[in-house]
């Protein structure tokens, strides 16, 4: 087996990011609830053969960053009205994120991803 | 692209928090599966066998358990991988329980 090739992480933790919506047919493991959300990377998990395409069985590569991210709930229920403190902590392939943008933020534009 | 069993976040009603024992047929799917998806034989990832049952069609995912899906979409993978067909799993199938059958009828 060739030697595996180096792979660059382009986030640190603590930065804001917003979940993709790739529109992608098939299996993927970033669930809708989630997708046009805002986040904060908390933790590289490592580096994993992507399950998409795995899951149609191509296990040659290349290997994908993972990345532990966390989320206000507010950003993902905008009706939760329980302890602010409360995170939700998922872990997201870096394809599917995006640097986050002021714009981000807004809850207008969270209404609009609903639609 | 919302997929059938994709519902976190979806109205469920209250959650159903019964136990569910094992059964033992339930451990051998799995042990299968990890034997099937392990590192030397990479006969069938874990993913393949999601991709499987997340496109079976809805009503075969809502009508059955989650070992029962796992099992019909390794039958349907292994099948499309040509390495078995359902005719053979199911042949196997009905000679087993004929095995079976005159022990539980305490004969």
């Amino acid at each position: 087996m060739p030697p595996p090739k180096t792979v660059s992480i382009r986030f640190r933790p603590g930065d804001a990011v917003r979940v993709l919506d790739l529109g992608l047919a098939g299996h993927v493991r970033t669930p809708a609830y989630v997708r046009g959300r805002t986040g904060r990377i908390v933790g590289f998990v490592g580096c994993f053969l992507n399950p998409e395409a795995l899951s149609v069985g191509n296990t040659s590569g290349p290997m994908v960053p993972l990345y532990r991210v966390a989320f206000e709930m507010r950003a993902l229920w905008p009706e939760f009205d329980r302890n602010e403190a409360d995170r939700l902590y998922l872990e997201v392939y870096e394809h599917w994120l995006a640097p986050a943008t002021a714009s981000d933020a807004d809850p207008k534009r969270r209404e609009s991803d609903h639609a | 692209m919302r997929g059938y069993h994709d519902i976190g976040g979806k109205d469920a009603g209250p959650i159903d928090l019964t136990e569910l024992p094992w059964q033992h047929w339930e451990k051998q799917v799995e042990a299968i599966r990890n034997l099937l998806g392990d590192a030397t034989r990479r006969v069938m990832s874990l993913d393949e066998l999601r991709l499987g049952f997340e496109s079976f069609g809805e009503d075969k995912y809502r009508r059955y358990s989650f070992y029962r899906r796992r099992l019909e979409a390794m039958i349907d993978t292994l099948e499309k991988k040509g390495l078995l067909t359902r005719a053979e799993v199911e042949a196997e199938f009905e000679a087993v329980r004929a095995r079976w059958r005159p022990a539980c009828r305490g004969d």
